[in-house]
């Protein structure tokens, strides 16, 4: 089975094939370049270097959120397009369970966080074990100051993994040590994850059709706070 | 905290240019002061100090206007933003740390502003054509 993937949900920008279980091809840009620049060359150039034909794309996988705004419109727009023309299925990922798939079966909880700003994040607890990855939280937001202390009672090693992975581990290390920053070559979502994470969703027939792909934004705690500052609020 | 007083739209064009020379391509910039203040000319001062030829108008109705220029300038009017997810949509976030962010009627979004940024408040002065600048965060 061949399926082609997108990631837009942060800064950067990827896309990959995957047949059967095995990485046919993939790009990664963390360049700051917009994605509506970058997106469209890298998925006609990935297609062309795979000798793929989109029409031989059993199923095309996104990550569905969370994260930036317009960068998740963009890849489910294009994910969207090409299943709605090929009339194909489509499978929503999350992007905090796509970056889990960089990890090996490991003892520890991967920590898979995305800077939400404001002193938030998003962020949801992976195990990786023999037989794949194991979700062990809903995808939520809140502070870091909240996750800190929820971290504090788990008696495993923590991974930070994201783009959000540094900020987190510079507010947490003195409090916790517990918790590890990934290298920097496993620590972003990829495509390649968002096709592994799709595989496994597809077996179990959670797949979409085009017009039911749709962006999945978390609400953010501060939501609760005056976006106004108080003294100017009269 | 600095404090620069401008008496015309030429000097405060160069108030902008001044600045403009002290930014490295990712500061924020919050303005706070009504109608009639002379943000819109102080933005495009900063515009041209950065060597862009856009024409530099007030986003009010497109929210945030894009100015390419020695590095992108995004100009963002907070007008019409109510609340976190009216901000969320346009995008804000993304832009951070893309390029300078200029923002009118940063008192519509003060709890979702960054850390480090340069604060001007504008306020009329003595007589009608005098505004006085507030600047925090840099020293023009």
């Amino acid at each position: 089975m061949k399926i082609f993937a997108v990631d837009t949900s942060t800064k950067c920008a990827s896309v990959a094939i995957t047949e059967d279980g095995v990485i046919r091809g993939e790009f990664f840009l963390n360049c700051m370049l917009t994605h509506s620049e970058t997106l469209m060359p890298m998925t006609q150039l990935l297609f062309k270097s795979c000798r793929t034909a989109p029409a031989e794309v059993d199923c095309f996988a996104v990550n569905c959120g969370p994260g930036s705004f317009t960068g998740i419109r963009i890849g489910v727009a294009e994910i969207k397009g090409m299943a709605y023309a090929l009339n194909k299925p489509c499978v929503a990922v999350s992007a905090l369970e796509s970056m889990a798939y960089n990890f090996q079966p490991c003892d520890a909880y991967i920590c898979c966080v995305m800077d939400a700003r404001c002193s938030q994040v998003y962020n949801a607890l992976f195990e990786v074990m023999e037989n794949g990855v194991v979700r062990v939280c809903e995808d939520r937001a809140l502070s870091i100051e909240e996750l800190t202390e929820e971290l504090k009672t788990l008696d495993r090693k923590i991974i930070l993994v994201g783009d959000g992975a540094e900020l987190c581990y510079n507010k947490m290390k003195t409090e916790l040590s517990t918790v590890e920053l990934s290298p920097e070559n496993i620590r972003y979502q990829k495509a390649s994850g968002v096709c592994m994470a799709a595989e496994s969703k597809y077996n179990e027939g959670k797949t979409l059709t085009s017009s039911e792909l749709m962006p999945t934004y978390l609400r953010l705690p501060q939501a609760q706070r005056e976006l106004m500052a108080k003294s100017k609020n009269k | 905290m600095s404090e620069y007083k401008s008496n015309s739209p030429e000097k405060t064009m160069e108030l902008g240019q001044k600045l403009a020379s002290m930014l490295t391509g990712k500061e924020v910039i919050a303005y706070f002061g009504g109608l009639g203040m002379g943000k819109t000319t102080l933005t495009r001062g900063i515009v041209s100090g950065l060597g862009g030829e856009d024409v530099v108008s007030s986003p009010t109705f497109a929210i945030v206007n894009e100015y390419k220029a020695k590095y992108n300038v995004y100009h963002f009017d907070m007008y019409r933003i109510s609340g976190w997810d009216d901000l969320y949509s346009t995008g804000f976030f993304d832009y951070l740390d893309n390029g300078i962010i200029i923002i009118e009627w940063s008192e519509n979004i003060e709890n979702a502003l960054p850390e480090d940024i340069i604060k001007i408040e504008i306020s009329k002065g003595n007589s009608d054509t005098e505004r006085i600048f507030r600047i925090e965060g840099a020293e023009v």
